[in-house]
C-alpha cells in the first residue's frame, strides 16, 4: 500500500507540474503575439471563394484572405477596396475600375488588371460552376485596358453590380481553370494569408506582411478553432483559451452577459428566418391562403418565445438596409388576426384533406423552435401541419426539388435589395424554389435592376415589399439579433450584419 | 501456433472488410440528399445541366455496381480516393485525424483498465463490506453518467480551479508534449471513468466466480499465501472476460468517441466520420469505416493471442 501511495503522489505531482507549465506557456505565447484564437462551430466545406457559399466558409475567407474590387463597410455601404476608384459611362453600360498599384498576392506575384479579368471570367465559367455567376449576369465583357485599369461592359444597366462585386474575390490568374487548388490552399490579397489547416481542428491564418495598407493588420494572425459544442465555446472564452466567438445563440449570449473580461456586441442580421410556401401546389397556389398564413402568425410572440426576444419581425427586406426597408407596421397582414385568417381561408375554399408537411432545417435550434410555434399558431386557424425535422443534406435536396408544402429555413440577403428579392421572387430565379411567378413582380424586379436613380428604385421596391410581404410565397418571420462575444481587451472588432469578419483587419489587443 | 491462429483470422479480415465496405457504400448512398446538391449549396444558381456535369465528374451518374467495383479496385491498389469537398486524398485526412483518436483510446484504456484491476480485486476481497458497497454505488454512478456531461463538468471544473489551463483542442505530442498531455487529460478521464466503472465491476464478479472454484480451495489447503491465491490463481482466470471486454471497448474507441471529441474540440475519427456523413463525402466515409474495421479485426486478433498467453489451455 505505501508503494501505491508514493506512486499516486508522484503522478499527482507530475500532473500538477504539467498544468503549471502549460498555464505558463499559454501566457508566454500571448506576449509573443500568437494568432487571435477564434472559436467557430463547424469546418468550412472548402476555401475557394468562388465555390463555397456556406456562412462559415465565407466568413473565414472573405475580407480576411480575399478582397474584391469593392467592399461593403459596417454600414453596408459600397466602398473602394482593390479598386481605388471607378467611373461609369453615361449609358450605364460601361464601368471602368482603377486598381490600386503595388498590391501583391500572398504568393508574391503582383495583382494586375489581368488577374481581375481572369477572376471574373472564372466566376462566369461553366467549368467552375460558381454559385456567384448570377451576380455577374449583366456583365458581357471584361477587358484589361492597361495593368491598372479594367473595363466591364454590360448587356443592360445593373444597379446592384457594385455591391455584388464586393462578394467576388480577386484571385491569381493562374487559378482561372483550376478547380481544386484554392479549396485547399487559398491565395488572395487580403490582410491575412493562409498558413495551415488541421481538418476538424483549426484553420490558421497569419499576418500578411506585404498588405497594401501599412501598419495593417495589427494582429499576428487568426486561428479559427473548430469547436462544435456551444457550451465548450463559451467556457473556452471565459477561461481565456478563445478570444473571440463570432457567433452566439441568444441563450449563450445571455449567459455570457456581464461576465468580467468579456464584451458582448450585437447587430441585426442581414438574413432572415422564413416560412416558405409552395406556390406551385394547393393550397398555397392561392394567394388568399398565403395571406391567411401571415394573419395567423404572431411574429412578436414567436420572437419572444423562440429567440428570447432577440430579433425583430421580418419584412421582405432587412431593417439593416435602412434606406430601403419599409417598417413592418406598413403591412396590413402583419397584424395578428386569426379571425381574418379563417375568413380568408374560407373564401379560398380551403379544406384540409391531408396534413401539410413543414420541412425544418434541423441543424439550427432557433429555426426548430420557431417551426413548433408556427405549427401551433396555424393549428389555431384550422391548418393542420406536421413537422419534419430534416438533416441538412436531406433538407437541401427537398428544398431544391420544390418537394415541400411549407419549409422553415434561413434566407440570406445582401447589401442591395436586389440580392434579397430577385433570386427568390423572379420567375425562374435561382432560389425561387416556390415556383412563384407573377408578371408584375417580374417586371418590377427587372426595372429596379436597370434603374440607377435611387428614388425611382425605392418607389419600385416599396411597391414590391407591400405586395410580397402579404401575398408572396415567403412568410418572413424574424431578423434575429446576431451576437458576438470577445475578450474585453480586443479592440477594433465589430460584428457585421452579414457576418463578415473583415473588421479584424483593424483589430488589436489594447495593452 | 501463430500461423494456426493467423490464417483463419486473415480470412475473417477479408470477409469482414468486404462485407463492411459494401454496407458502408450502400448506407451512405441510401441517405436522401446527395453530395452534388449539397456542394452546389442552397444559394446557388443551379441548372439541371450543372448538376449533371458535377455528378459525372464525381462518377455518381454510374450504376451503383460499377461505382462500387471502381472504388473497390482502386482501394485494393491502395488508392482510397480523394475527399469530395477539399480535394485532398482521404488517406491524408484520415492520418490527420487518427492520432488524437489513437492517443485518446490508449490513455482512456490505460487509465480505465489500469485502475479497474486493483479496484475490482479490492471489491472482490472486501465483498459485502463497506468498501465494496461504496465502490459498487460509485461504479453505478460512473456507468450512468454520460461522457458528454462528464466532459462539460470537467471543463468547467478545470476552468474554475486551474485558470489558464489549456483544456480544449489538440496539439500533436511531437510539437508540444506538455500541451498535448494537458489537453488530453480531461477527455481521457471523461472516457475512462465509465470504462473504469464497467471493467471494475466485471473484474469483481469474475474474481468472485474464480474465488469460489475448487482450485482456489486446493491452493488454500496447501497453504499458499493469500496474495498468490488472489493475483496468481484467481485473477489470471478472471482476466479472460476482462480482456474480451477490453478488446471490444478498444474497438469502439478506435471508431472515434464522437461525443467527447465534440465537447473537447478534438479532431478525431469520430468527427471525421460524422462530418463526412453530413456532407455526403462518400470516399471519405467509406475509407474511414474500412480502416476502422480493419483496426477492429486486427485488435480482435491481438486479443486472441492474449487469451493464449493468459490461459495455456487455449493455445490448442
Amino acid at each position: 500500500m505505501p508503494v501505491n501511495l508514493r506512486c499516486a503522489a508522484l503522478i499527482a505531482f507530475a500532473v500538477l507540474a504539467l498544468v503549471h507549465a502549460e498555464a505558463k506557456t499559454a501566457i508566454a505565447e500571448e506576449a509573443s503575439g500568437t494568432p487571435l484564437p477564434i472559436a467557430i462551430d463547424s469546418s468550412p466545406a472548402g476555401l475557394d471563394p468562388h465555390i463555397v457559399t456556406a456562412f462559415n466558409s465565407v466568413a473565414i475567407v472573405s475580407g480576411t484572405i480575399y478582397e474584391g474590387l469593392t467592399a461593403i463597410d459596417n454600414d453596408l455601404q459600397v466602398v473602394p477596396s482593390l479598386a481605388e476608384s471607378w467611373s461609369i459611362s453615361s449609358d450605364k453600360l460601361s464601368y471602368t475600375f482603377k486598381l490600386r498599384s503595388g498590391v501583391t498576392f500572398h504568393d508574391g506575384t503582383p495583382m494586375t488588371a489581368e488577374d481581375v479579368v481572369s477572376s471574373l471570367r472564372r466566376v462566369q465559367s461553366k467549368e467552375i460552376a460558381s454559385p456567384l455567376a448570377s451576380r455577374l449576369i449583366a456583365v458581357s465583357e471584361v477587358d484589361a485596358l492597361d495593368p491598372l485599369n479594367v473595363e466591364l461592359k454590360l448587356k443592360e444597366p445593373s444597379a446592384p453590380l457594385l455591391a455584388a462585386l464586393a462578394g467576388i474575390a480577386i484571385v491569381p490568374r493562374s487559378m482561372e481553370a483550376n478547380k481544386d487548388a484554392l479549396q485547399k490552399s487559398p491565395i488572395g490579397t487580403g490582410p491575412f494569408r493562409f498558413d495551415a489547416w488541421q481538418p476538424n481542428g483549426f484553420i490558421l491564418l497569419s499576418r500578411n506582411p506585404h498588405y497594401r495598407e501599412p501598419g495593417r493588420p495589427k494582429l499576428a494572425g487568426l486561428k479559427f478553432n473548430i469547436v462544435p459544442e456551444a457550451a465548450t465555446r463559451a467556457v473556452g472564452l471565459e477561461s481565456g483559451q478563445y478570444a473571440l466567438l463570432p457567433q452566439l445563440d441568444a441563450a449563450t449570449a445571455l449567459e455570457l452577459k456581464g461576465k468580467p473580461g468579456i464584451s458582448l456586441s450585437q447587430t441585426l442580421e442581414l438574413s432572415n428566418i422564413v416560412i416558405g410556401l409552395n406556390a406551385a401546389r394547393a393550397p398555397f397556389n392561392d394567394a388568399r391562403v398565403r395571406e391567411a398564413i401571415n394573419y395567423a402568425l404572431d411574429r412578436q410572440a414567436i420572437i419572444d418565445a423562440a429567440l428570447f426576444g432577440a430579433g425583430v419581425p421580418a419584412g421582405p427586406l432587412s431593417p439593416v438596409l435602412k434606406a430601403w426597408a419599409l417598417p413592418v407596421s406598413d403591412f396590413p397582414c402583419y397584424h395578428h388576426d386569426p379571425q381574418k385568417a379563417r375568413a380568408l381561408l374560407q373564401q379560398a375554399g380551403f379544406a384540409q384533406k391531408t396534413k401539410l408537411v413543414l420541412r425544418v432545417l434541423a441543424s439550427r435550434q432557433d429555426i426548430k423552435d420557431i417551426a413548433q410555434i408556427v405549427q401551433a399558431e396555424l393549428a389555431e386557424v384550422g391548418i393542420d401541419v406536421e413537422l419534419a425535422n430534416e438533416e441538412t443534406g436531406q433538407f437541401v435536396q427537398n428544398w431544391r426539388n420544390g418537394n415541400f408544402d411549407l419549409f422553415a429555413s434561413a434566407n440570406a440577403g445582401g447589401a442591395d435589395p436586389d440580392e434579397f428579392l430577385y433570386r427568390a421572387f423572379h420567375s425562374g430565379g435561382s432560389t425561387n424554389v416556390f415556383k412563384y411567378s407573377d408578371g408584375d413582380v417580374d417586371r418590377d424586379l427587372d426595372e429596379a435592376r436597370r434603374l440607377s436613380d435611387p428614388a425611382g428604385r425605392k418607389a419600385i421596391y416599396d411597391r414590391l415589399q407591400m405586395k410580397l410581404a402579404c401575398l408572396g410565397p415567403i412568410a418572413a418571420i424574424a431578423y434575429g439579433t446576431l451576437f458576438s462575444a470577445a475578450r474585453a481587451d480586443l479592440k477594433g472588432y465589430e460584428v457585421m450584419p452579414n457576418r463578415s469578419l473583415a473588421s479584424l483587419r483593424e483589430a488589436s489587443f489594447s495593452p | 501456433m501463430l500461423k494456426h491462429l493467423l490464417l483463419p483470422r486473415l480470412l475473417d479480415l477479408v470477409i469482414v472488410a468486404f462485407g463492411v465496405s459494401v454496407i458502408a457504400f450502400l448506407m451512405i448512398r441510401m441517405i436522401p440528399g446527395d453530395a452534388v446538391a449539397l456542394m452546389l449549396g442552397a444559394n446557388s444558381e443551379v441548372t439541371p445541366q450543372a448538376l449533371a456535369e458535377l455528378r459525372n465528374r464525381i462518377g455518381l451518374d454510374q450504376p451503383l455496381l460499377s461505382q462500387y467495383l471502381r472504388w473497390a479496385s482502386a482501394a485494393l491498389h491502395g488508392d482510397l480516393g480523394t475527399s469530395l469537398w477539399t480535394g485532398r486524398p482521404v488517406v491524408e485526412e484520415i492520418l490527420a485525424n487518427i492520432w488524437p483518436t489513437l492517443e485518446l483510446t490508449f490513455l482512456a484504456l490505460v487509465i480505465g483498465a489500469g485502475l479497474a484491476v486493483p479496484l475490482g480485486c479490492l471489491m472482490a476481497r472486501r465483498r459485502g463490506r463497506g468498501a465494496d458497497m461504496a465502490l459498487r454505488v460509485v461504479t453505478v454512478l460512473g456507468l450512468t453518467m454520460p461522457s458528454f456531461w462528464l466532459g462539460i463538468v470537467l471543463i468547467l471544473l478545470a476552468s474554475r480551479l486551474l485558470p489558464g489551463f489549456a483544456s480544449l483542442g489538440y496539439v500533436p505530442f511531437v510539437e508540444n508534449p506538455f500541451g498535448n498531455l494537458a489537453r488530453m487529460t480531461l477527455p481521457a478521464l471523461a472516457l475512462a471513468l465509465p470504462i473504469l466503472a464497467g471493467l471494475s465491476r466485471l473484474i469483481r464478479s469474475a474474481m468472485l466466480n474464480s474465488l469460489g472454484q475448487d482450485y482456489i480451495r486446493t491452493a488454500r489447503a496447501k497453504g499458499a499465501p493469500e496474495r498468490v491465491i488472489l493475483y496468481k490463481h484467481a485473477l489470471r482466470n478472471a482476466l479472460i472476460p476482462f480482456v474480451t471486454h477490453l478488446g471490444i471497448t478498444a474497438g469502439y474507441l478506435l471508431g472515434g468517441a464522437i461525443v467527447v471529441e465534440e465537447v473537447f474540440a478534438i479532431p478525431g475519427l469520430g468527427r471525421l466520420i460524422l462530418g463526412g456523413v453530413s456532407e455526403r463525402n462518400y470516399p471519405l466515409v467509406q475509407a474511414t469505416i474500412l480502416m476502422v474495421t480493419i483496426g477492429f479485426v486486427v485488435l480482435n486478433f491481438a486479443i486472441d493471442v492474449i487469451y493464449g498467453l493468459i490461459d495455456p489451455r487455449l493455445r490448442h
